[in-house]
């Protein structure tokens, strides 16, 4: 009871001067505020890019022809072969699935007047277990279909749509390139892409039809590898490298013609920009706080100055010095809680506006408040307890002089 | 009720010591209306910065109603001084941005228990010196002779064993001074101990004994043969002069 009312007696003196509260709490609001934005920014973007490593598949490897660093993967370069994966098979230990994909991006495809325009496929039978996309209706795509260049297909959720409405397409053929490919199955669906794409617009077919009936190609765009292991996952990325090397002639520096994309990789990518405005950020947020505590301090101990009448008469009516103490404590911590609330307003309002003025994933949590009352109590503490213990240090007798 | 022995206060600055009280000795009863008289320097802040417990002495005895104080430490002596000390200081020493209210309360605010009845008992204290009217007012709202009565008010609060005035009179005019002194004669009438420390001779005469001290020792403790009453030159002061 007694405690409470020292406690109560620090913060109605802060009601007394409302723009020296202000200065006091000010530089914590903007750390406060500065804290929940960078967590927010970065718990945003950290989602985002789980998003891009589950989509990627987080022990998948991507061998992708053409170099460069962010090249779209295209089908112009003509090195990487089937040759390259039976080679990564062999030669390369510990991984699980090898499968090499062609492609075409933009093909069109009829099913009596109805026309759609999607991305083609070329696939081994192990694609399915590699992207663990299957067929929900009729079959996959199999090792018969890849020996025998079947004149087969499975197609995506938006094309059964397009093509077929309601009706069941398995057994039905359909015109792609002017190639009559029956369909055998329908792949399960999977929505957008992180980058906004339609995944379930494409159509799969056997890799062996897609070279020789559809494409017209002796070579694949890129080439999957599944590791029984992440963690060999740097080594096998290094073999890769090296065996591609050889078998392209290749010796660096001389340019590459291929690229390896891992789960580790896109992430580093992805956090690229995000990653140097995070640590700003949280430069500013940790300056603030500091700055901020510096200020309190300086006020508070301007204010034992100015108050040593006060705190002598307190001390002649019986406070004794701990109970200034707490008086002076209790100020600092008050000011720096109500700076804290203060400061996840002003970050929580700053957050929704960008999130409404960008296209920046932001994602609010429960971690950076908690975060930010560890910190306001530690700065409230920390810069208070000089102040406090100055102004308990004072003689009565001479403060009231 | 305050026994004085031997009384002796040195303060050292630089290895240099200073002796400003050479052994003091006296005792006051309780219920009585004492001066502490002396000129600058002669140790009288000294004396009551010990009698009033914020200070220690050097060597001697002091004795407060039972208690001897040179042997406790600073949170017993907080707590004494919260119970059985009222202060009255020559500058009032009132929290500005406070209401009279608060002001005279703030002393229970570090007793041991806040009482129930707390602002009925500043009530009855602004009452008594006169002020019942004002209790919503600040200091700066309020003239230097009603600033003062607050003070006392607040010394009032905790029912002490003794009030301590320190040159109560020191910062007012003669009518406000005089009205002071009459709140502190009547409170002697009801019984209380005051200690009335002053280098004023005028003032120290409304007292029922003074102590006199001289460099460090008491010169002189007699009664007091002619005391002033503060009622009766009120009255002939006349009606025409403001509170100031």
């Amino acid at each position: 009871m007694r405690t409470q009312r020292i406690v109560w007696q620090g913060i109605q003196s802060l009601g007394t001067n409302k723009t020296r509260t202000f200065f006091m709490m000010a530089g914590t609001i903007v750390g406060i505020a500065a804290l929940i934005v960078v967590v927010a920014f970065g718990k945003g973007i950290e989602t985002k890019i789980m998003e891009k490593v589950e989509t990627f598949g987080p022990r998948a490897i991507m061998l992708i022809a053409g170099g460069g660093k962010n090249a779209p993967p295209d089908m112009t370069v003509t090195t990487l072969t089937l040759d390259d994966a039976q080679a990564i098979r062999e030669q390369v230990e510990d991984v699980e699935i090898v499968t090499p994909m062609a492609w075409r991006f933009r093909i069109n495809m009829k099913y009596k007047d109805n026309q759609n325009e999607a991305v083609l496929w070329g696939v081994e039978p192990s694609w399915h277990e590699a992207w663990s996309w299957y067929a929900v209706e009729g079959d996959g795509i199999t090792d018969q279909d890849i020996a025998t260049m079947a004149r087969v297909c499975v197609i995506g959720q938006t094309i059964k749509r397009e093509l077929f409405g309601n009706s069941n397409p398995v057994g039905e053929s359909i015109y792609v390139n002017k190639v009559r490919l029956t369909v055998k199955g329908v792949l399960e669906k999977r929505g957008t892409s992180p980058m906004g794409g339609d995944f379930d617009n494409r159509i799969i077919v056997p890799i062996t039809t897609a070279m020789r009936r559809l494409l017209n190609v002796d070579y694949v765009g890129a080439i999957r590898i599944i590791t029984k292991d992440t963690e060999l996952m740097p080594q096998q990325i290094k073999k890769i490298r090296a065996l591609i090397h050889a078998r392209h002639h290749i010796t660096p520096p001389e340019e590459d013609d291929f690229r390896i994309a891992s789960p580790v990789l896109i992430a580093r990518m992805a956090r690229g920009t995000s990653r140097t405005l995070s640590i700003l950020l949280i430069a500013l947020a940790g300056l603030s706080l500091l700055v901020g505590g510096v200020v309190l301090m300086n006020i508070l101990l301007i204010s034992v100055a100015e108050r040593e009448k006060e705190i002598g008469l307190r001390r002649a009516v019986g406070a004794t010095r701990g109970d200034i103490h707490l008086q002076f404590l209790a100020e600092s911590l008050t000011v720096t809680c109500i700076g804290m609330f203060a400061g996840c307003g002003l970050g929580v309002l700053i957050t929704l506006i960008l999130k409404q003025a960008t296209k920046v994933p932001i994602t609010l949590s429960w971690e950076p408040f908690v975060l930010s009352l560890t910190f306001a109590l530690m700065v409230g503490l920390f810069f208070g307890v000089q102040p406090a213990r100055k102004a308990a240090a004072l003689n009565p007798v001479e403060a009231l002089r | 009720m305050i026994e004085v022995e031997r009384l002796e206060k040195t303060y050292s600055t630089g290895g240099l010591a200073t002796p400003v009280l050479k052994g003091v000795s006296f005792h006051i009863d309780k219920g009585e209306y004492v001066a502490i008289m002396g000129t600058s320097g002669t140790g009288k802040s000294t004396l009551m910065n010990i009698l009033g417990c914020l200070d220690k002495p050097t060597a001697g005895h002091y004795g407060l109603d039972g208690t001897a104080v040179g042997s406790l430490d600073d949170d017993a002596l907080s707590s004494l001084r919260n119970r059985k000390i009222g202060f009255v200081f020559q500058q009032f020493h009132l929290l500005e941005r406070a209401t009279a209210m608060r002001n005279v309360m703030l002393p229970l605010i570090y007793a041991e228990e806040y009482p129930e009845d707390a602002e009925e008992m500043a009530e009855r204290a602004l009452t008594a010196v006169g002020l019942a009217d004002r209790r919503r007012y600040r200091p700066n709202e309020l003239s230097g002779g009603q600033q003062q009565r607050v003070a006392i008010a607040r010394a009032l609060i905790t029912d002490p064993e003794i009030i301590l005035a320190d040159e109560p009179t020191g910062a007012l005019d003669r009518k406000s001074g005089l009205e002071v002194m009459a709140i502190f004669k009547k409170l002697h009438e009801q019984g209380r101990t005051i200690v009335l420390v002053t280098h004023d001779r005028g003032v120290a005469e409304h007292a029922q004994r003074i102590i006199l001290l001289k460099d460090g020792r008491v010169a002189e403790d007699r009664a007091v043969e002619e005391r002033r009453d503060p009622d009766v030159e009120l009255n002939t002061l006349g009606a025409g002069e403001d509170d100031g």
